[in-house]
């Protein structure tokens, strides 16, 4: 699915990944987890692609395909998908418009046929169901004043129109209380198939109880410091980074 | 973590700001669509204004004397007047003496009688633009009165009008078939002394169109009016009256391009209209005149004078979309004379490049509960300015007025401005005036949003403009609002990466 | 020349000043002398016809400085203030309690340091726009003016009052009322500019200036109370410079008077900076209060909140004008003003006019302007709990006002300014007694 071989990012001139190595096959769910300042938000935004963040060295496949040359659009296409942290809010463009325009643009990638507006509508309301919001947020503009579980629901849903193939979640779980973390994680698990696959980069053991992962990754200083099991998470809630950060630094 | 995420966003938004300053630079100087110059041989005044002159137009369209000794008093008083300087704008004072105040397509001189007779060359210049005059050819139920230069050249739909008893020609035409109107209503809306461009106006005015709806008469299509300057060294200076008589309705658009010119051309329009008790007028505008280059050289000043007097239960709505011209002077205003007056202004400004506009409203609530409603949205790009400029006036008989006012600002890139200067003048402890104005931008992580989605930039832009400008778009005849739409998408072209 | 900018050019001419403070403030006779009176064409002055003013003839002084009966006037009680008070523009030591302050100074007693300081700020907060003929004529005639400097991490425990008082005098006069704050870096004040008056019929022109300077990270909390008696007139400027991180929260009332103009520019020097300024005008009968407010974010990173609130009575009337200026640098600005209005009569009248003029894009700006009435919904709601209507009314109108007076953080204001508004809204006793 994905390939990520010693990639170096950094921003504003100041190197953040250092060397990150991960290696995602199709169907598994990979958990990153590590301290603040580790560079687990800067992995996210690197792979999708946003502005300001430079790589500087290494390289990203995502099918075969190299991607960090890519525009932030064109990897959306190919499948790549960043639930965001911090959704923006975009004032005057409806929830629905924004995600018609953003499914026709994936689907003419896929070769797929368009939807029409009536066929989109009933497929949203799906989502909104599924992801259990009201469908009054569909007319609503983008995350325009929706609170912090709206917006990672409302997050979720694209995500279940979009049908990518390698979902990234960054802190998805950051602000929820347990019921909406139920919500989403119920989402994502709905979605797992032997063709799609998930990073899941989270600062809290919790979510991992609920999306259970494949593999465990401990990011810090910028590179994978230690992998695991799942069981590594649990060692990680009990034991903190520290041990970890010091064998870091110490190399 | 959340201080490093803030750490990383600031970051973020400088990288991001470089390359969008970047992306400006390359990709400006998009080209303006209607540009082109036509050849026609036109008869030109020489230029400069003096009462000689005045005259001499007044002679040239056959005109009864009161209408000569009228626009000689305007002419008078714009002598002693002094061009207004309070405007956000900046820009080098037109030399009035070197303009010429008069052109017509030569082919004009012996008037067409019907389109078949105009010069071809003219009918494709209006094909050009997607005007097109042939009726045949014309979109189903709108009626176009086409202004080049100085003189209309073709009006459609005439005599479909006049079965429903509604008058719509040019208004030097209308001089001489319906006199008793033109003076009864020429001038009661803007008087000839109102402001210096008013003045001059009604000193030089060419043509334009007049509308005349008889009593209880729903028009039975949109009335649309298009104007064009072509000649160099022209002012263009028409002249627009519409009156609803009582219980009617109109909807009337106007339209307007302009060739591309180093020099600046001014166009100083007047209008007028007119709503009797019961009556609705509803104008929309697409202003598309040549902004001028890149570099801010040459383009448009448009300096115009729009006014309506709604009397009792009378409805106007000012609809315009703005995003031509190098200098915007233009205040479509309504006076809420008669009680339960209805007064709307829908607008959207866009300016880019080196453009400037100063626009807005005036709402004068005299009647006892009347009603106003301007919603606002400016647009600025490139390195041009954007003023708001309104006024609400709440008279002391404006018992249980309302006003609601909404102006908002999408800044596109750091150089350009935007800027709100909304007077508020209440006398009446009932009435109510309400407003609001919030400025945002199109900012780096929404596009990056819509990236992430699979949304191109440019596409992502016009989703967020067009989603700011939706409230006045609505406002618009369904066929403009999707022309409008475009033409903000064109206008904007380049103008974030 | 105008005869009123002639005569208080003679004035000025007559003035014995130290050569210093001639220096300091060199230039701004020159600018006076040669201003022209506003009109209505003027647009700062648009809807302020001061003809009021312009009308009068002024002795240089007043002819008596008599401190006799005026220390109800000067008091706050519970404020625990030390003051200066001046009665007609001359300083009372009287009524004044400022001794033991090293941080206070006259301009006329100022030490060699300290008027090295003051040439230093003096005019210098004072510039652009904003700064008009009138606050040249201040400049121009400054000699008593007052120096309150407060030295690096230095905090002033009790607030400092400065109060200016006037009596009626046989001949209407002028004062000339100056104050220059400078906050050190680190420094903390709290500043009550007062302007009051004996209860009869004053004939006095008070023109004031404050200069407002505040060093890194300083805070200034700033109340400027303008209650003089109705006939009083008055032309008040406030300039402040905010360095980096520094706060400034300022309290304005304005009572009205026959004339009462009052120009506040805030200048965001330096990042981090916040302004938070709120303020109530609240006049009767033929008042005329006006407020020319103008923010001025030049720097990047620095917030602003302006909110103003104002009920016109009788025939009175109000003009508020409310600009904030974003400068191309200032990107990551948050400026916000609220102008809100009550009109209980259909003489009075309001003008206001909230302007953005903006020049960066990555900004969070928003203004509103509201001119409305008492809320029906709520008027019914305490008329069915048995409340009179009027007194429902007076109950209202005041709460409108009083929102913001509550805000405020010294107690002892809130309860002396409480009663004197309350008051204005029901001048009937029965009415207001819920309030007081």
């Amino acid at each position: 699915m994905i390939s990520i071989q010693n990639l170096h990012a950094s921003v504003e001139d100041k190197a953040i990944l250092k060397g990150l190595n991960l290696e995602v096959k199709a169907g598994e769910v990979h958990a990153i987890m590590g301290p603040n300042g580790a560079g687990k938000s800067t992995l996210g935004n690197v792979l999708a692609g946003r502005e300001g963040y430079e790589v500087t060295g290494g390289s990203a496949t995502l099918n075969g395909t190299d991607i960090l040359e890519l525009d932030p659009e064109e990897r959306a296409r190919l499948g790549l998908f960043l639930a965001f942290q911090y959704p923006v809010e975009i004032p005057g463009v409806s929830n629905l418009e924004f995600l018609k325009a953003s499914v026709d643009a994936v689907r003419e990638q896929q070769g797929k046929e368009a939807l029409d507006s009536v066929q989109f509508l009933k497929l949203a309301r799906e989502k909104c169901k599924a992801v259990n919001l009201d469908q009054s947020f569909l007319k609503r503009g983008v995350n325009e004043g929706f609170s912090g579980g709206e917006k990672k629901r409302n997050e979720l849903m694209q995500m279940m129109l979009l049908e990518p193939s390698l979902c990234i979640l960054d802190e998805t779980d950051s602000g929820l209380d347990i019921d909406a973390l139920q919500v989403v994680a119920e989402g994502v698990n709905a979605m797992r198939d032997a063709n799609r696959s998930f990073i899941v980069v989270t600062h809290y053991q919790r979510l991992l109880d609920y999306i259970v992962p494949d593999y465990v990754h401990v990011l810090a200083n910028g590179k994978i410091v230690k992998s695991g099991g799942k069981e590594l998470a649990l060692e990680l809630e009990e034991k903190g980074y520290g041990w970890l950060e010091d064998a870091a630094t110490a190399e | 973590m959340s201080s490093q995420i803030e750490t990383q966003a600031a970051t973020t938004e400088t990288v991001v700001l470089e390359g969008k300053d970047a992306e400006i630079g390359r990709r400006i100087g998009k080209e303006y669509q209607a540009g082109f110059v036509t050849e026609v041989e036109s008869d030109t005044l020489a230029p400069g204004l003096d009462e000689d002159v005045v005259r001499f137009i007044s002679a040239k369209k056959g005109e009864p004397e009161w209408l000569t000794e009228w626009r000689l008093k305007a002419f008078r008083a714009w002598q002693e007047m002094q061009e207004p300087e309070w405007a956000h704008v900046t820009y080098e004072k037109p030399d009035f003496q070197a303009l010429s105040y008069y052109s017509a397509p030569k082919s004009m001189a012996d008037k067409p009688k019907s389109l078949d007779e105009v010069d071809p060359e003219l009918l494709r210049t209006y094909e050009k633009l997607g005007i097109p005059l042939h009726e045949q050819m014309a979109l189903a139920g709108v009626a176009v009165d086409a202004v080049f230069d100085s003189v209309s050249v073709a009006t459609t739909f005439r005599e479909k009008l006049a079965e429903a008893g509604v008058i719509f020609m040019p208004i030097s035409e209308a001089v001489h078939e319906y006199p008793e109107l033109i003076q009864k209503y020429l001038g009661t809306v803007v008087p000839q002394r109102d402001n210096f461009y008013a003045a001059l106006n009604s000193a030089v005015f060419s043509d334009g169109s007049f509308v005349y709806i008889p009593k209880g008469v729903r028009c039975p299509m949109e009335l649309s009016t298009y104007f064009r300057i072509n000649e160099a060294k022209t002012g263009q200076f028409e002249r627009t009256l519409i009156v609803a008589d009582e219980g009617s309705y109109v909807s009337y658009l106007e339209g307007c391009t302009a060739p591309m010119r180093d020099e600046n051309q001014l166009h100083a329009a007047v209008v007028e209209l007119v709503a009797l008790d019961g009556a609705e007028i509803k104008y929309s505008t697409v202003q598309n005149w040549y902004p001028g280059d890149e570099e801010g050289k040459g383009g448009i000043y448009n300096f115009v004078t729009k006014r309506a007097v709604a009397h009792t239960n009378a409805k106007v709505s000012w609809t315009q979309v703005e995003t031509g011209s190098a200098v915007t002077w233009k205040y479509p205003s309504c006076v809420l004379k008669g009680d339960n007056a209805v007064g709307e202004f829908y607008s959207v400004a866009l300016t880019n490049n080196f453009q400037q506009a100063d626009t807005g409203t005036k709402m004068i609530h005299l009647g006892k509960n009347t009603k106003s409603t301007i919603i606002s949205k400016g647009i600025s790009a490139g390195k041009s300015e954007n003023s708001y400029r309104g006024l609400v006036r709440m008279n002391p008989n404006a018992e249980g007025a309302r006003n609601y006012t909404q102006c908002d600002s999408l800044l596109i890139g750091d150089q350009c401005a935007a800027h709100t200067f909304p007077y508020i003048e209440s006398k009446h402890p009932s009435a109510v005036v309400e407003h609001e104005a919030t400025t945002s931008t199109v900012s780096d992580d929404q596009l990056f949003l819509c990236q992430q989605r699979g949304i191109d930039t440019e596409k992502a832009v016009s989703m967020i403009v067009n989603g700011f400008c939706k409230e006045v778009f609505k406002e618009l005849p369904m066929e403009f609002a999707v022309e409008a739409g475009k033409l903000l998408e064109v206008s904007l072209e380049g103008s974030v990466g | 020349m105008s005869e009123f900018i002639q005569q208080q050019l003679q004035h000025v001419d007559a003035l014995e000043r130290s050569a210093w403070l001639q220096q300091a403030t060199d230039g701004s006779r020159d600018v006076f002398a040669n201003a022209s009176v506003p009109t209505r064409k003027t647009e700062l002055w648009k809807y302020t016809p001061v003809r009021a003013l312009t009308e009068g003839v002024y002795a240089q002084a007043a002819q008596t400085f008599s401190a006799a009966g005026l220390d109800e006037y000067a008091t706050i009680p519970a404020l625990g203030s030390h003051r200066l008070v001046f009665v007609n523009g001359r300083l009372s030591q009287e009524l004044s309690s400022h001794e033991a302050l090293a941080q206070v100074t006259l301009f006329s007693q100022a030490d060699e340091q300290q008027q090295q300081l003051i040439r230093q700020h003096l005019d210098d907060v004072m510039r652009g726009s904003q700064r008009h003929w009138l606050n040249e004529l201040n400049s121009a005639a400054t000699n008593d003016g007052v120096l309150i400097h407060v030295g690096k991490n230095q905090r002033l425990q009790q607030p400092l009052q400065v109060t200016w008082l006037t009596t009626p005098q046989a001949q209407a006069f002028s004062v000339n009322a100056r104050l220059l704050v400078v906050l050190e870096s680190g420094a903390e004040a709290t500043l009550v500019e007062h302007y009051d008056s004996a209860t009869d019929a004053q004939n006095s022109f008070t023109n004031a200036v404050t200069e407002i300077r505040l060093g890194a990270n300083a805070q200034l909390q700033h109340y400027r109370l303008q209650l003089m008696q109705e006939d009083a007139l008055h032309v008040g400027a406030v300039h402040t410079d905010l360095g980096r991180d520094a706060r400034y929260q300022s309290f304005h009332v304005s009572l009205g008077s026959r004339l009462s103009r009052n120009d506040l520019v805030v200048n965001h020097t330096e990042g981090g900076s916040h302004c938070e300024m709120h303020g109530v005008y609240v006049p009767q009968n033929q008042q005329l209060v006006d407020f020319h407010s103008c923010i001025e974010h030049a720097v990047a990173h620095c917030t602003s909140n302006e909110v103003f609130r104002g009920i016109m009575n009788d025939s009175a009337k109000a003009v508020f004008n409310g600009r904030i200026h974003i400068h191309p640098q200032a990107q990551k600005t948050l400026a916000e003003l609220s102008n809100k209005n009550l009109l209980l009569t259909n003489k009075a009248e309001i003008n206001t006019k909230p302007e953005l003029e903006i020049y960066a894009d990555d900004v969070k700006c928003a203004h509103g302007a509201t001119v409305a009435q008492l809320e029906e919904k709520a008027l019914f709601y305490l008329q069915s709990r048995g409340i009179s209507r009027d007194e429902a009314e007076v109950m209202l109108s005041f709460g409108f006002i009083n929102e913001l007076l509550e805000a405020q953080p010294h107690d002892a204001l809130v309860q002396y300014l409480r009663p004197i508004l309350a008051r204005r809204f029901g001048r009937d006793f029965q009415l207001s007694r819920h309030l007081l």
